[in-house]
């Protein structure tokens, strides 16, 4: 285009193409710009969806269990958001209900300290530690912390569906967390410890 | 072939010419524009007699061609089993409402309470699955007897669309009953678009652009980051309007198509 248009001044078939140029370029951009419109017209800017953050109540009001080797598993907040708050002796965490095969949600059973997931068999432990089944990973842990009033607030993630950080960072799958990874997640934020 | 008369008399072609004449040698170029630039009267001809709409009838029909065994009429049923579709498809629409608490119900109620709701059901389900069913035969048959090959290789690419396109309106259609079924199976269908390059949130390159799961691809597909309400009315509305629409479009140059490149040779 500029070496036809610069070339020679009054020139009619340059002048021609360049009109021809303009003209379709001037097309093109507006179908751009239609096309662009279109495309962001799919993401609604307004989602009316359970909250990422909420209040979960005071640690106070999740029994302790009397067995330091026992954890007992909240269900309360799993139906509205998706994730167990699991207490054992030592303290708090969440974790969130999503099977880290195909993204189900695992059901609990107590008499087995097991999540099992029904549609492909994944068994998690108390930890979220895949013992069974296709998962790729453990359970994902929400963060923790503590409000002004003492009540605990719970941070899904990205809307409780995000990886973990620890384990999107080492960019490595494994069905149980390692050594490392199990120091991160017995402590803050995805780990909130109880005395007494 | 495809040189366009020049202006610059013999001054050297620039960069956009060249690849202008690049892009135009192409095989995807020539399957729109099968003639080149109709700088001649035979061309001029030829784009008149394969590529002009009004021109809808084959130049000439083989005889074999019109022997009635030959295509075991497998894209006709296709066809009709569209039509059908959408014929019970705008039945059920009726009583279907996509709302996240009335969908499951209303589904129900068209099964055990509407007057011949069970049959409307059941024929726009088991037509679907006898529309995918004759469509990959259909393939098969155009695969087997080399109908696929030049002229046709183009009218095979828009049969693959279609393909892709019948697929997508049964997938879409899963979700609608709202039951444990379609709502699993749309969460584990969406969620691998989340592992789409660059534009899903768990996919390859997808931090350099800052995708996260409340902007990819995924969520403009559910319109959220979870199977909810939004998931369901858009899930309706690809269904009843967007593909069918799409398709229909399609298929009306498909069978152009077909019809402009006449029949393949006999087996």
């Amino acid at each position: 285009m500029a070496e036809e248009v610069s070339g020679a001044p009054g020139d009619a078939p340059s002048r021609r193409k360049f009109f021809l140029i303009t003209g379709w370029s001037s097309l093109g951009l507006f179908l751009a710009g239609a096309g662009a419109a279109f495309a962001k017209y799919f993401y609604p800017g307004v989602l009316y969806e359970p909250q990422t953050t909420f209040n979960a109540g005071k640690p106070s009001d999740f029994v302790k269990p009397a067995n330091p080797n026992e954890t007992i598993v909240d269900e309360r907040f799993k139906k509205s958001q998706r994730v167990w708050i699991m207490r054992n002796t030592n303290g708090i965490y969440v974790m969130v209900a999503v099977c880290t095969h195909l993204g189900c949600t695992p059901n609990w059973f107590p008499g087995e300290q097991r999540f099992k997931c029904p549609c492909h068999g994944s068994n998690y432990n108390t930890q979220g530690e895949v013992v069974a089944g296709p998962a790729p990973l453990p359970l994902f842990r929400a963060k923790l912390s503590i409000a002004p009033d003492g009540s605990m607030i719970v941070t899904t993630g990205l809307l409780g569906i995000k990886r973990a950080e620890l384990q999107y960072k080492k960019g490595v799958l494994l069905p149980r967390w390692t050594d490392e990874e199990k120091k991160d997640i017995a402590k803050a934020p995805y780990f909130l410890e109880l005395k007494a | 072939m495809s040189q366009t008369p020049g202006h610059g008399g013999d001054q050297k072609p620039g960069k956009l010419k060249i690849l202008a004449d690049y892009i135009q040698s192409t095989d995807a170029w020539k399957s729109f524009f099968r003639t080149g630039y109709p700088d001649s009267l035979l061309k001029r001809m030829a784009v008149m007699r394969s590529s002009f709409v009004m021109h809808i009838l084959p130049t000439k029909v083989g005889v074999h061609g019109l022997k009635l065994g030959y295509t075991w009429c497998m894209g006709g049923i296709t066809l009709f089993l569209f039509l059908m579709l959408t014929l019970t498809g705008v039945i059920l629409m009726f009583y279907y409402v996509p709302e996240e608490h009335r969908a499951f119900t209303d589904m129900k109620d068209l099964k055990f309470m509407v007057p011949y709701g069970m049959i409307m059901r059941n024929m726009h389900r088991w037509t679907a699955h006898a529309m995918v069913f004759s469509v990959i035969v259909h393939m098969a048959r155009v695969f087997y007897t080399g109908s696929y090959k030049p002229p046709r290789q183009f009218n095979w690419v828009v049969g693959v669309i279609l393909l892709k396109l019948t697929l997508l309106l049964s997938f879409t259609g899963y979700l609608l009953p709202w039951d444990q079924l379609g709502f699993w199976a749309v969460t584990v269908g969406t969620n691998m678009a989340s592992a789409t390059p660059l534009v899903g949130y768990e996919g390859p390159f997808s931090e350099f652009l800052g995708i996260r799961v409340d902007n990819d691809i995924r969520f403009a597909i559910i319109g959220g980051t979870r199977i909810g309400p939004n998931a369901l009315i858009r899930a309706y509305v690809w269904h009843c309007v967007g593909l069918p629409l799409i398709a229909s479009g399609l298929m009306v140059f498909h069978f152009w198509r077909v019809r402009k490149d006449g029949f393949s040779g006999p087996l």
